[in-house]
């Protein structure tokens, strides 16, 4: 077989598709569905994934957060004993609370945040001063504020550097009780937008210096204690030592390890989508195979006169099977062109994730990589050779006498 | 008539057995004849006599229970099925009572369809698909029709300018006037005259006297045996019949 006829199969294929228009049509949209659902659902699951990484990244590779569980509460021997493992640069305990705070017309809630604000900058590259400064930790009333806080929906600061603003902190104290606090304090800084973080959103944060989470927002037991790893890669052995260290006492969260364990999710969701998908190649297959069996014993006297003419059984193998190829790849092309546009639909309507009170949406452009349209590619073809190899070896075998005889 | 010289082809006690299940059919009972370049003959024979099995067996579309086939020379009764489509390709060219032309491509596409096997481009195909057209008397007019807009006789010279295009050592015609009016199969021999004036080897199987005296030698097949050889009357030939 050379060149020449491997086009001229390719178009006689093409010709006796195009007679049998409806059938084809019924089988390429019968293919067109498994590339449809591959590359919409891949695609789109890798997108957030990788969202996901990189807020988790943005929000600081280096990072690791320690929270006290039950009744264990963090203290000054905890930080000491932190500060001694290999490769930790730096310790630094924190408060956490929720606050509502006024943004324009709203009360909105917000976090406030008690650290020092300079670990902030270190551990999150991204973020800048847009603003004013950062104050002194001793400057206990003076804080820095988030983007979303400074400015409301509609882009209008509300607060300015040197203006002063009220947290109003709810707490529930013991025996149910709910005690409200208002604690005024001054804006020295205004952060720049820094997007839409997943976990931890310094656009929406009060930063305050460590001592003002103890004197003026009244917290006794610190939040958690941040650990700054000197290097990314001693981040995970960091936090196992950690672990070790408590054995489940407190909880360690580095964003990394977040992150991994969000990529081994994504990555079982993409495996299932890929197994779905499957389903649906296997479908294709059946589809294809029942048209070229059904192609093939209509055309039984036609292939008997190629055999006549002189087309070798491999001639004939490969024409029918030309057949299967071209409708595949059609419907393969369809597919992933649909796929393609569904994924920007179905990611445009981003991902709600509900925990409690706090919502958040993630919204990402779907992951459309060559690897996966070769990927689907290559299913596809799977897809027409599988489909097709059968009726076209049928034809090809069938002796040349008894084909011309068939009625 | 042309100059007859070496054989073409030469079949020595060909035997065809039918088996399906138990039951055995004798298609041929030990056939042996030889046919030399620039013939034209006939084979005639009632139904069931064998003489579409024969066609095949010479035509390499089946293979022989027993017996020796000889093309150009070559024992072609061993071959595998990849070198009996190269010979059949190159050596053989058939045209069939039903026509058996494809509806879905058009004349010249059909007509093209051994150089397509053979994989001769596009662009030295068509001239020779044309010309095997003309000189069967086909019009160029015909080249972009589908073969079912053409009448019978139209469509027998299209499936003849199929056989002859490839330049075939010899042509098999199994009843090629069978599915035709009397002035297309008037054509239609003239056609098969022509070509063999021209040196072309031909055998036509019919059970039509009139189409059988226009060859030069008749082999009457019975039960699957050659039964004998008849001298063909030209005045009974159905171009000289009214």
């Amino acid at each position: 077989m050379n060149i020449t006829f491997l086009f001229d199969a390719l178009r006689l294929a093409l010709k006796a598709l195009t007679e049998r228009r409806l059938r084809a049509i019924l089988t390429i949209i019968g293919i067109a569905i498994g590339p449809i659902a591959l590359v919409t659902m891949s695609s789109v699951v890798r997108g957030y994934s990788n969202y996901v990484t990189s807020q988790l990244e943005a929000l600081g590779q280096n990072l690791i957060v320690v929270q006290s569980t039950g009744n264990y509460r963090l203290s000054e021997d905890d930080v000491d004993a932190l500060k001694k493992i290999p490769g930790v640069k730096r310790v630094e305990p924190y408060y956490m609370i929720k606050a509502t705070i006024k943004i324009g017309a709203e009360n909105e809630d917000i976090i406030a945040y008690a650290v020092p604000i300079d670990l902030i900058f270190e551990a999150m590259s991204g973020l800048k001063i847009l603003e004013g400064s950062i104050p002194s930790q001793t400057e206990i009333i003076k804080v820095v504020i988030g983007y979303d806080i400074a400015f409301d929906e509609n882009g209008n600061q509300v607060y300015y550097v040197g203006d002063t603003i009220t947290l109003t902190i709810y707490k529930v104290e013991e025996g149910g009780k709910v005690s409200i606090k208002r604690v005024n304090v001054l804006v020295a800084g205004i952060l720049d937008k820094f997007g839409g973080a997943f976990f931890l959103s310094p656009d929406r944060t009060v930063f305050l210096s460590p001592d003002a989470g103890k004197k003026l927002l009244g917290l006794k037991d610190w939040s958690g204690i941040l650990v700054l790893a000197s290097n990314s890669k001693l981040v995970l052995p960091i936090e196992q030592e950690i672990r070790e260290m408590y054995h489940g006492n407190v909880d360690v969260i580095s964003f990394q390890g977040i992150a991994k364990v969000i990529n081994s999710i994504t990555g079982a969701m993409d495996f299932i989508t890929f197994s779905t998908s499957l389903a649906a190649f296997a479908v294709a297959i059946a589809g294809v195979a029942a048209t070229m069996i059904t192609s093939v014993i209509e055309r039984i006297r036609e292939i008997g006169v190629m055999k006549a003419v002189g087309f070798t059984n491999n001639q004939v193998l490969f024409m029918i099977l030309a057949e299967s190829l071209v409708m595949s790849i059609i419907g393969g092309g369809i597919g992933i062109t649909l796929g393609v546009i569904g994924a920007y639909i179905l990611a445009s309507k981003g991902f709600t994730i509900k925990a409690g009170t706090t919502t958040v949406v993630i919204s990402a452009p779907p992951a459309i990589t060559p690897e996966l349209i070769l990927n689907t590619i290559g299913i596809v073809v799977l897809v027409g050779i599988i489909g097709g190899i059968f009726p076209a070896y049928r034809a090809a075998k069938i002796p040349p006498a008894v084909a011309l005889r068939y009625e | 008539m042309s100059t007859v010289s070496e054989e073409v082809i030469r079949l020595e006690n060909v035997v065809k057995i039918y088996r399906v299940g138990e039951v055995v059919t004798y298609g041929l009972r030990g056939v042996s004849f030889s046919v030399r370049r620039g013939e034209l003959i006939s084979i005639m024979g009632p139904s069931g006599s064998g003489k579409s099995t024969l066609l095949n067996m010479i035509g390499l579309l089946d293979r022989p229970t027993k017996g020796k086939i000889y093309l150009d020379s070559i024992d072609v009764s061993k071959l595998s099925d990849r070198q009996l489509a190269y010979i059949r390709n190159r050596k053989i060219g058939f045209v069939f009572q039903q026509f058996n032309l494809i509806n879905r491509l058009t004349v010249l596409e059909n007509i093209e369809l051994p150089l397509i096997a053979r994989g001769i481009p596009r662009h030295q195909r068509i001239p020779l698909a044309v010309k095997a057209l003309l000189s069967v008397g086909g019009d160029k007019s015909w080249l972009r029709k589908r073969p079912n807009q053409l009448s019978g006789g139209q469509q027998q010279r299209v499936a003849i300018a199929r056989a002859i295009v490839g330049s075939p050592e010899i042509i098999l015609a199994d009843e090629p006037t069978g599915n035709l009016d009397r002035a297309s199969s008037k054509i239609v021999m003239e056609t098969f005259l022509k070509l063999n004036e021209q040196g072309q080897t031909i055998i036509i199987v019919t059970h039509d006297p009139e189409v059988a005296n226009c060859t030069r030698k008749i082999y009457l097949l019975r039960d699957g045996k050659i039964a004998g050889i008849v001298d063909p009357d030209p005045s009974k030939c159905i171009i000289n019949t009214v």
